[in-house]
């Protein structure tokens, strides 16, 4: 097998070594993650495929975008390079729309409803946000990347999302939305004074959004994970159930379907938020590495992939695809442990939840494509429609 | 892998060398991220693992406080004077509710009845503390516990279960004794500070009741018990999910306690007593064991359980009768002529010729008084002044004698004392001497410290400052009648199953000869003619004799010269009637007070109710059945109760006893 940048034209092209070239090890430590998920949520679900029926319906979700996912991968990057802008224009028009008839749940404007389908805009915007990026990166220099007045549109492409999404109020959204085009931004060459001035001046956003952006609610959590112990049964509540049933479970755990806080719902959002502590109560310290280990060869083996590319778009999309992910499981794993506030952001393809899982295998279906593509140069200027034989 | 071709050369790309060194620190941060988080994990997992364990399964198992089932309390034969009978209720846990209104409407649709007790219910929930469930209804039908255990479930916070509620099986006829239990006060609590450590959580469960009075105030420690504790495992909503058998802990009941009292004299006694005022007291000359103690009108103590209501409370307080006093202990009154008997035995221990004889016309003036009789009985002997309870005899005895030696008989014979019964609430009363006297006037008119000669004659017929209570007149009868020891009242045969302190009698010191001729006299009372209970003090048991003395102690002060029949005045107004009895008369068993308050005559008012209540004890004794069914079987056929007083009515006849004597007397003074 040779299938190499010495390949003979047009063999490429032909979908079967296409497919040949699909990452399946890293399509197989999917498989693994989600399938230890769907054991999860059959356990806290009551034990039964029946009740909820969440371990059910992931799995079908799951079958659906893993398919997806493979038939994406086979996309020529072209497409991603030319649709990035429109996906982007769209999502964002989307979110407009949120904010002018969007439908109102738990005290949230983040639905939209169409035909009868609900969905949250938000969602699209965290893939846009990265390829429109990857867009604007691919057509601009080395030098602009690292500091012009240039990057002030990245910011506005960012900062525009971000504060509609905010504005929801959806702070755990927003806050990856701008995280993930922060990394973005930085793999695509950011001077690091800039980096270092954002940082610093980090605090003092934080400060100034506590005071006049956010929702007494947000406020609240932020301060109960400053303090949980304060207010044990109102919002410390989350997080001391969520603490107890982590370290209740021990080495080995209590036993697939026994976790006492998980099964007598002592546990919040058990199937969703915090799933990663019925995991860690039910199957203990053994089944919560194992689920670490897994996200961090996923990640790590996906920025490989990001760096192979030989276009600049494939390089920042996929790795910008692969940060989402990253922040995803940063953000949900320090949530659930107490080591960062309560934002409603869900551990990807563990968590229960169709929409979050649709995003997630779309970014990795860019990053095998990418992979796929990787010796694809696409031209940095200029008309795309021109290269299209 | 194969390698990759490196087109490093044709692609020298500032853009891809910032990217590669930036991918690789992406790469840096997200183990470094990961790592953390594993660091997290060993953290809680590991390190904290066994205090997370506790916290877990405090979050899973409840300790639910059972509470103990309080010991019984039986009569001298085992029948069950008070009890726990089984009660369905509703509680709410305070600590598991967000909003108690709704709650408590969702109960509202199965128990329509809550509507109306809601400001209650809320109060409660307030004055309770979180922790402790507040009860919302009990003693529930059968139909509605089902309904409420059904939906319990699905409202939580509300459970619905069986509890146990005190039981007095014969409501009024063991209210002042036994007592009753209630609701816990906080008074209640301030002296339970300082009691074993778990007992605080007891003290506030909803169904814990305390001693209010009588036996289970004495003895409530003994009858408490020590409280369980049921393992149960519940939801994040407070609902049990299933029980643990293993890890409960069983209650330990509170210890029984039997009584000396027999059940079917104390109904008796409560029943001939009807509505009117008084005490019977009933004992066992040999053992002390007090038989019957009742104290009338009683009240139910049934009522004080759940909780009485204020305008109950203020009826039984208000009313006249005095239902919540216990007057057989607490409630003193002059012996009246019933004094007589120790008046007779002091003379005869002092040397008094019993031969001696007065003449009585009907008033007896001395110093510049003149005391009255309420006959003229003629020319009598100790003996015959005994017998027809004559004042003016007695007036002189207690002259010849002198205060100071009535005291120290009647003192020997029990009054003025206080008996280790187990109970509380007895007041000791007055046996009056000299010292006495200065002591007790001393402070309040220093002028009147001297014992006037004109005070003893008022004491040798037991009014003036003498003062007994039932049990004390009791006990000097039984003394009486035994003869040789000096009988101590028992109440309390055992508690939990342990013989409570039986201690020897001390010897009576008087001479049995004149134990003897009292006692004799004391015979002729029911059945000489002219005896002042002969009409009414006839036992109709054949053989068996009952021996006695009537009193009437002055209630108010006779206008002079005036009438001396009361029973035409108010009835505050009129005099207590007492009767001391002994059956049989040869060989005495069983010792009897009674006093009814404002009942009028002795005679007439207080000697039926003795005769009826010895018959009662008497029947019951195998030995006494013995020697009647040997001289008449009939006899043994219960008769019917005589309603109270009616000395006009024609006395009953029976052929086994003597023929009615002639109406001379019926009002011993």
């Amino acid at each position: 097998m040779v299938d190499s940048a010495l390949s003979r034209p047009g063999q490429r092209e032909r979908y079967d070594s296409k497919l040949a070239q699909v990452d399946w090890l890293f399509v197989g430590l999917l498989c693994a993650l989600t399938g230890i998920g769907i054991i999860m949520l059959y356990s806290v679900g009551g034990m039964t495929w029946g009740g909820p029926g969440w371990a059910y319906k992931q799995l079908i979700f799951f079958s659906v975008c893993l398919v997806m996912m493979c038939g994406l991968s086979l996309l020529d990057l072209r497409v991603w390079l030319m649709g990035a802008y429109w996906f982007y224009g769209a999502s964002l028009l989307l979110l407009i729309a949120v904010e002018a008839v969007g439908a109102v749940r738990m005290g949230a404007q983040r639905w939209l409803s169409i035909g009868g389908f609900t969905f949250q805009p938000s969602e699209f915007m965290k893939l846009a946000i990265v390829l429109a990026l990857a867009r604007f990166y691919h057509e601009c220099s080395a030098k602009d990347a690292n500091l012009s007045w240039k990057l002030l549109i990245p910011a506005a492409m960012i900062g525009v999302p971000a504060t509609l999404v905010m504005h929801q109020p959806d702070l755990g959204t927003a806050v990856l939305i701008s995280l993930t085009g922060a990394s973005v931004m930085i793999l695509a060459g950011l001077n690091w004074k800039i980096i270092a001035a954002a940082a610093a001046s980090a605090p003092v956003a934080v400060f100034l959004a506590f005071q006049y952006a956010l929702h007494d609610y947000q406020k609240k959590r932020i301060l109960t994970f400053l303090n949980p112990e304060g207010d044990p049964s109102g919002d410390g509540y989350h997080i001391l159930q969520s603490k107890i049933a982590m370290g209740s479970g021990g080495l080995l755990g209590k036993g697939l379907g026994l976790g006492s806080q998980s099964q007598l719902n002592f546990l919040p959002e058990k199937h969703t938020d915090f799933i990663m502590a019925a995991v860690c109560e039910e199957l203990g310290f053994a089944g919560g590495f194992t689920i670490f280990l897994l996200y961090a060869l996923i990640i790590l083996m996906a920025l490989r992939m990001a760096s192979l590319s030989h276009s600049h778009f494939g390089r920042l999309a996929a790795a910008g695809a692969t940060a989402t992910f990253a922040l995803y499981v940063l953000i949900n794993g320090a949530m659930v442990m107490g080591m960062f506030p309560v934002v409603g952001v869900p551990m990807p393809l563990v968590s229960y939840g169709g929409s979050a899982m649709l995003m997630v295998m779309t970014g990795f279906g860019v990053v095998l494509g990418v992979k796929v593509h990787r010796y694809q140069e696409l031209p940095r200027q200029a008309s795309i429609f021109s290269r299209f034989e | 892998m194969a390698a990759e071709p490196s087109l490093v050369f044709t692609d020298v790309n500032e853009r891809q060398g910032a990217f590669t060194r930036r991918v690789f620190l992406m790469g840096g941060v997200v183990a470094f991220g990961m790592f953390a988080l594993t660091g997290r994990l060993v953290h809680l997992q590991i390190l904290q693992g066994s205090k997370f364990q506790k916290l877990s399964a405090a979050n899973q198992f409840n300790f639910r406080l059972v509470p103990p089932p309080r010991g019984n309390i039986f009569d001298r034969n085992g029948k069950l004077i008070a009890g726990n009978r089984p009660s369905f209720r509703v509680m709410i846990e305070t600590n598991e509710i967000k909003n108690i209104d709704d709650t408590l409407d969702q109960v509202s649709y199965i128990l329509p009845q809550t509507l109306t007790s809601r400001r209650r219910i809320l109060r409660d929930i307030n004055q309770n503390q979180r922790s402790v469930p507040t009860i919302i209804a009990s003693d529930l039908s059968w139909e509605d516990f089902s309904k409420v255990s059904l939906y319990a479930n699905d409202i939580p916070g509300v459970v619905a279960d069986r509890d146990e509620m005190r039981a007095y099986y014969y409501g009024g006829a063991f209210s002042h004794v036994v007592g009753y239990v209630a609701k816990i006060s906080q008074k209640d609590m301030d002296k339970e500070k300082g009691g074993p450590e778990g007992e605080f959580n007891l003290l506030h469960h909803p169904s814990f009741r305390i001693g209010k009075s009588g036996i289970e105030k004495a003895f409530d420690r003994d009858l408490r018990g020590t409280a369980g504790g049921k393992k149960v495992e519940v939801d994040a909503r407070g609902r049990v999910v299933a029980e643990d058998g293993v890890g409960s802990i069983a209650p330990v009941p509170g210890k029984d306690i039997v009584l000396t009292l027999d059940a079917d004299i104390q109904q008796r006694a409560i029943d001939v007593f009807g509505q009117e005022s008084g005490s019977a007291v009933m004992m066992d000359i040999e053992t002390g064991e007090v038989l019957c103690m009742t104290s009338s009108p009683g009240f139910d103590p049934n009522l004080f359980v759940s909780g009485i209501s204020n305008d109950a409370y203020k009826l039984l307080h208000d009313y006249d009768h005095n239902p919540l006093l216990d007057k057989a202990l607490t409630a003193t009154y002059p012996p009246g002529s019933t004094f007589k008997t120790l008046v007779g035995l002091a003379a005869l221990e002092n040397g008094f010729d019993p031969k001696t004889t007065h003449t009585c016309n009907g008033v007896f003036p001395y110093g510049n008084r003149v005391f009255h009789c309420d006959d003229r009985h003629g020319t009598l002997d100790l003996h015959g002044a005994i017998v027809t309870s004559c004042d003016v005899y007695f007036y002189q005895c207690a002259l010849a004698v002198g205060p100071d030696k009535i005291a120290a008989v009647a003192r020997k014979f029990g009054l003025g004392q206080i008996f280790d019964i187990g109970i509380d609430g007895q007041k000791a009363g007055v046996v009056p001497d000299q010292a006495w006297k200065k002591a007790y006037f001393e402070k309040r008119q220093p002028n009147n410290t001297r014992w006037w000669p004109g005070e003893t004659p008022s004491m040798g017929i037991g009014q003036g400052y003498t003062n007994v209570n039932a049990l004390q007149n009791c006990v000097a009868v039984a003394r009486l009648a035994n003869g040789r020891k000096a009988v101590m009242p028992r109440l309390i045969k055992s508690i939990g199953g342990k013989p409570y302190k039986d201690t020897e009698f001390e010897d009576l010191p008087v001479d049995p000869a004149h134990i003897a001729f009292v006692r004799a006299a004391m015979a002729d009372v029911t059945s000489a003619p002219g005896g002042t209970a002969a009409r009414s003090g006839k036992l109709d048991l054949g053989p068996i004799l009952m021996a006695g003395k009537t009193g009437t102690a002055q209630a108010h002060t006779y206008a002079a010269g005036g009438s001396r029949a009361t029973l035409h005045l108010g009835w505050e107004k009129r005099d207590h009637a007492w009767f001391v009895a002994f059956a049989p008369a040869d060989a005495p068993k069983y010792a009897m007070s009674v006093i009814v308050q404002h009942g009028g005559w002795g005679s007439s008012s207080a000697v039926p109710k003795a005769r009826e209540i010895m018959r009662m004890a008497l029947l019951k004794d195998p030995e006494i059945q013995k020697r009647i069914v040997a001289v008449n079987p009939a006899d043994l056929v219960d008769k019917p109760i005589s309603d109270g007083p009616d000395p006009d009515s024609a006395p009953e006849s029976d052929p086994g006893a003597a023929p009615p004597p002639p109406d001379i007397i019926d009002n011993g003074v």
